[in-house]
C-alpha cells in the first residue's frame, strides 16, 4: 500500500493528499466568515487562492500517481471498514474540472448585475457579511461535488451530496428577489424528497450486503442484489441522486431555479454538479446493478427527459429557462448513453457530458447578461459581437453540426444505440434525432434574432464573462481540432470507467474481502 | 394534469415501497463490515462508546461532512435572514418567572453540554449532542429576553475556529502518518476521560461549532423582524 511508505511530508506527491482537494476548501469557508470581519481583501482572495491550490494538488497527483487507478483509506482504516478514496482518469478529471469551474465561474464582484443584485439597501457591513456567506457557500459546494468525484464509499457520497444539495440552496437563494426564494423553496421539498429515496436505497443495500464499500458491494452484487429487491434498491438511488443530475421526473424545480439563481450559480449547477451526480449513478450502475432492468429504467427516464425538455426548451420565452430545458434534454442524453453500456455507452455518455459541460457552463456565462426574454435580445450582435458569435458556435456545437465535438459526440450515441438495436434503443434513437431538428429550430432561431436589426439593443457582457465563455469556446475549438487524441482519451478513461473487476482488484489488492 | 402526473408518481412509488416490504426478509441483516468493527475497534481506537469510535474513527471524514452540511445550513439560513432594518419591531420580553427561570437555566445546561461532550467517547452523547445543548442554552435566554443581544462576530469566531480545529487535527494526522484523520496519541486506557487519542478533541471540536451554529441561527431568527400586528 501506498500508505505503508508515505513520509511525513506535505510537497511529495503521495495518496493521503488527495484528501487536500475536499478538506482544504472546507477550511477556508468556515474561517471565511469570521476572515471577512477582519480583512475584506483576505477574505476575498483566500476563495480564488484555495481553488487554485486544489487545483494544483490534483494536477501534481494526477501527473505523478494517476497512470493506474489508486485508492486511499482516510484515516488510515482499510477498506471495507473505513472510508476510502478511489482515484481513476475519471475521478481525477472532475476533481480537476470542479475547482477549475468553480474559479471561471467564481461570483465575486456581480458586475453582471441583473438577477444577481440584491434589490434591498443594507449597510456595508451586511453586504460584507452577505459576499462572506456567498464565498463559503461556493467552496462548500466544490468540497461536495470533489468528494462525489472521489469517493469510493456509498454512504460518504450520500453525505457530500447533501452537502452539495444544502450549499446550493443557499446559493439559490442570494439574489434576494422573492422569486428565487419560491424557486429555492421548491428546489428543497424535491431535493428532501429524492435524498430520503436515496436514503432508503442506501439503507436496503447495506441491509441485503453489511457493507457501504463500493468495491466490496462490487463484489457481493451478483449473488445478493441482482433481484427485485436490488433492482428497487437501484430505483430509489436513481430517483434520489437523479434529482441533482435533472433527471425526469424529478427535474421540475430546474427552470425556476436557473432563471432565479444568478447566472454564474446557474453555470455552476447546470455544468458541474449536475455532471457529478450523473458520475455517481454511473458507477453505481457500472459497480453495482449491471443487470439489464436497472439499464432499462435508466434508458426509458432518458428519453423521457429528451423529448420534454427540449419541447419545452422550443416553447421557453426567456433565455435562461430556454438553457435550462435545454440541459434537461441533453443531460437526458446523457443518460440514454450511459444507459448502452459497455465501452462505448461509457464514451458516448462522457463525451456527452463533457461537451454539455463546457457548453452549457459557457452560455449560462453569457446569460449573466442576457437575462431576460428571447424577445430582448433581438440585435444584441451589435453591441457584443463576440458575445453572438459564441453563442453561435455553442448551438452549432449543441445541435451537432460536423465537425464541432458535439456531433462527434452525438454520433457516438446513435452508432451505440444502432449497434445494440432492440426495439427501446431505436425509439431513443428516433427520439435524439428528432429532438436534434427541434434544438435546431429553437436555437437557429435566436441567433437570427441576435442579428436582427434593432436601434435599442441589450448592454453588452461583462469583459470577464464573456472572456470566460470565449475561453470555453476556445477549448471547444481545440477539441474540434485534436478529436483523435480527445478521443483516445476518453476512450481510455471509458475502459477504467468500465472495469469493474479492476475496481475490485484496486480496492483489494489481494482478492480478499471481509472475513467471509 | 400536473395532479394526475403527481397521482401517478405517488402510485408507483407505493408500488415499489409495497414491492420492497413484502420481499425483505426481516431480523437478519448480514453483520459484515459491522461485527468486523465490533472486534477490531476497542484496540484500534480505544472509545469505550463503540458509536463514537465509528463515528469519529472509521466514518470521521462522513462527521465532517455532517458537519459542513450543518454550517452550509446555517449559512444559507444567514442569507436568507441576514438582514433587518434598525427600527423593526421586537418581540417584547418574557415575563420575570421567565426571565429568572432562564437566568438559573443557563450554567446549568452550559455544564451539561460540556459534560455531554467531553464524555463523547465514554458513553452515549458526544460533539453534535452537547453542542445542541450547548445552543440551547442560548435559545432560552433568547426566548425569554429577544431584546438581549447575542454577537454575531463572537459566535461566527467560536464557529470558524471550531470548524478549523476539526480540519487541522485531520491535517496533523496527515503530516505526521500520511493519513488524514488517522487516530493520533495512542489508545490509552480504555474507559478513562483521557483515552482514544484525538477523539476527545475532535468532540469538542464538533461540541462548539455545532453548538456556535444553532445558537447562530436562533440570533438570526430572533433578529428577524417581527410581524406588525
Amino acid at each position: 500500500m501506498i500508505s505503508d511508505l508515505a513520509v511525513p511530508n506535505l510537497f511529495v506527491a503521495q495518496a493521503g493528499q488527495l484528501v487536500l482537494p475536499v478538506v482544504l476548501p472546507l477550511l477556508a469557508a468556515f474561517l471565511m466568515q469570521p476572515l471577512a470581519r477582519v480583512s475584506t481583501a483576505l477574505a476575498r482572495g483566500l476563495g480564488p487562492l484555495v481553488l487554485i491550490l486544489c487545483a494544483w494538488i490534483t494536477a501534481q497527483l494526477w501527473i505523478q500517481l494517476g497512470d493506474a487507478p489508486f485508492t486511499l483509506a482516510i484515516g488510515g482504516f482499510a477498506p471495507p471498514l473505513g472510508i476510502l478514496f478511489y482515484a481513476d482518469g475519471i475521478a481525477l478529471l472532475f476533481a480537476l474540472a470542479v475547482p477549475v469551474f468553480a474559479l471561471l465561474f467564481w461570483p465575486g464582484s456581480e458586475s453582471g448585475g441583473g438577477a444577481g443584485a440584491d434589490s434591498r439597501p443594507g449597510s456595508d457591513q451586511a453586504d460584507r457579511d452577505q459576499a462572506a456567506r456567498r464565498d463559503a457557500l461556493v467552496l462548500l459546494l466544490v468540497a461536495a461535488t470533489t468528494g462525489l468525484a472521489l469517493s469510493g464509499d456509498l454512504f460518504n457520497l450520500y453525505v457530500f451530496y447533501e452537502l452539495a444539495a444544502v450549499a446550493s440552496f443557499g446559493l439559490v437563494a442570494l439574489s434576494g428577489t422573492g422569486r428565487a426564494q419560491v424557486a429555492t423553496f421548491r428546489y428543497l421539498m424535491i431535493s428532501a424528497f429524492g435524498s430520503v429515496l436515496a436514503l432508503a436505497g442506501i439503507a436496503i443495500l447495506y441491509m441485503q450486503t453489511g457493507t457501504l464499500n463500493l468495491g466490496q458491494l462490487a463484489q457481493l452484487a451478483p449473488e445478493t442484489l441482482n433481484n427485485p429487491i436490488g433492482s428497487a434498491a437501484f430505483a430509489l438511488m436513481l430517483i434520489g441522486f437523479g434529482v441533482k443530475a435533472e433527471l425526469f421526473p424529478v427535474n421540475t424545480w430546474v427552470p425556476e431555479v436557473y432563471a432565479g439563481a444568478p447566472a454564474r450559480v446557474s453555470a455552476l449547477l447546470a455544468g458541474l454538479v449536475s455532471k457529478l451526480a450523473v458520475l455517481v449513478i454511473v458507477r453505481l450502475l457500472v459497480l453495482i446493478f449491471p443487470q439489464p432492468e436497472a439499464a432499462q429504467m435508466l434508458l426509458v427516464l432518458g428519453v423521457l427527459g429528451v423529448l420534454t425538455g427540449e419541447f419545452a426548451a422550443w416553447r421557453a420565452k426567456d433565455f435562461p429557462r430556454m438553457l435550462a430545458f435545454s440541459s434537461i434534454g441533453q443531460l437526458g442524453i446523457v443518460f440514454v448513453a450511459f444507459s448502452i453500456g459497455g465501452e462505448i455507452g461509457l464514451l458516448a455518455g462522457l463525451a456527452v457530458a463533457l461537451h454539455h459541460l463546457i457548453v452549457k457552463s459557457a452560455l449560462f456565462g453569457l446569460a449573466v447578461r442576457w437575462n431576460g426574454s428571447l424577445e430582448a435580445l433581438a440585435g444584441a450582435a451589435r453591441t457584443s459581437p463576440l458575445g453572438a458569435a459564441l453563442f453561435v458556435l455553442f448551438a452549432l456545437s449543441l445541435v451537432g453540426v460536423p465537425p464541432l465535438p458535439g456531433f462527434w459526440a452525438k454520433l457516438t450515441v446513435i452508432v451505440g444505440l444502432a449497434e445494440r438495436g432492440t426495439p427501446l434503443d431505436i425509439t431513443a434513437l428516433m427520439s435524439i434525432l428528432l429532438v436534434t431538428a427541434v434544438e435546431a429550430s429553437y436555437l437557429f432561431r435566436v441567433a437570427i434574432r441576435l442579428y436582427q436589426d434593432n436601434p435599442d439593443p441589450v448592454a453588452r457582457h461583462a469583459r470577464r464573462d464573456l472572456g470566460v465563455s470565449a475561453l470555453l469556446g476556445a477549448v471547444l475549438v481545440a477539441a474540434t481540432l485534436g478529436l483523435r487524441p480527445v478521443a483516445d482519451v476518453l476512450g481510455a478513461g471509458a475502459a477504467q470507467l468500465g472495469d469493474r473487476a479492476g475496481y475490485i482488484e484496486t480496492v483489494f489488492p489481494s482478492h480478499v474481502a471481509g472475513k467471509d | 394534469m400536473r395532479n394526475l402526473a403527481s397521482l401517478l408518481f405517488a402510485g408507483g412509488l407505493a408500488f415499489l415501497l409495497l414491492t420492497l416490504l413484502s420481499q425483505l426478509a426481516f431480523g437478519t441483516p448480514p453483520m459484515r463490515v459491522g461485527s468486523e468493527i465490533l472486534a477490531v475497534a476497542p484496540g484500534e481506537v480505544g472509545a469505550a462508546n463503540l458509536v463514537t469510535a465509528i463515528l469519529l474513527g472509521y466514518r470521521g471524514f462522513d462527521t465532517l461532512g455532517e458537519l459542513a452540511i450543518l454550517f452550509a445550513a446555517a449559512t444559507a439560513a444567514g442569507v436568507v435572514l441576514g438582514r433587518r432594518r434598525d427600527d423593526a419591531r421586537r418581540d417584547p420580553p418574557g415575563g420575570e418567572v421567565l426571565r429568572t427561570g432562564a437566568d438559573l437555566l443557563f450554567p446549568l445546561l452550559v455544564v451539561v453540554g460540556f459534560y455531554v461532550i467531553a464524555h463523547g467517547h465514554l458513553t452515549p452523547g458526544g460533539g453534535f449532542q452537547g453542542g445542541v445543548i450547548l445552543a440551547a442554552a442560548f435559545f432560552v435566554a433568547l426566548l425569554a429576553q429577544p431584546a438581549r443581544h447575542l454577537s454575531h462576530g463572537l459566535i461566527l469566531w467560536i464557529e470558524g475556529l471550531a470548524g478549523a480545529a476539526f480540519i487541522l487535527i485531520g491535517i496533523w494526522a496527515l503530516v505526521a502518518s500520511g493519513d488524514f484523520l488517522a487516530p493520533l496519541l495512542g489508545p490509552g486506557r480504555m474507559g478513562e476521560l483521557l483515552s482514544a487519542g484525538t477523539l476527545p478533541l475532535l468532540s469538542l471540536a464538533i461540541g462548539l461549532k455545532v453548538g456556535a451554529e444553532l445558537a447562530g441561527i436562533m440570533a438570526h431568527i430572533a433578529d428577524a423582524e417581527a410581524p406588525d400586528t
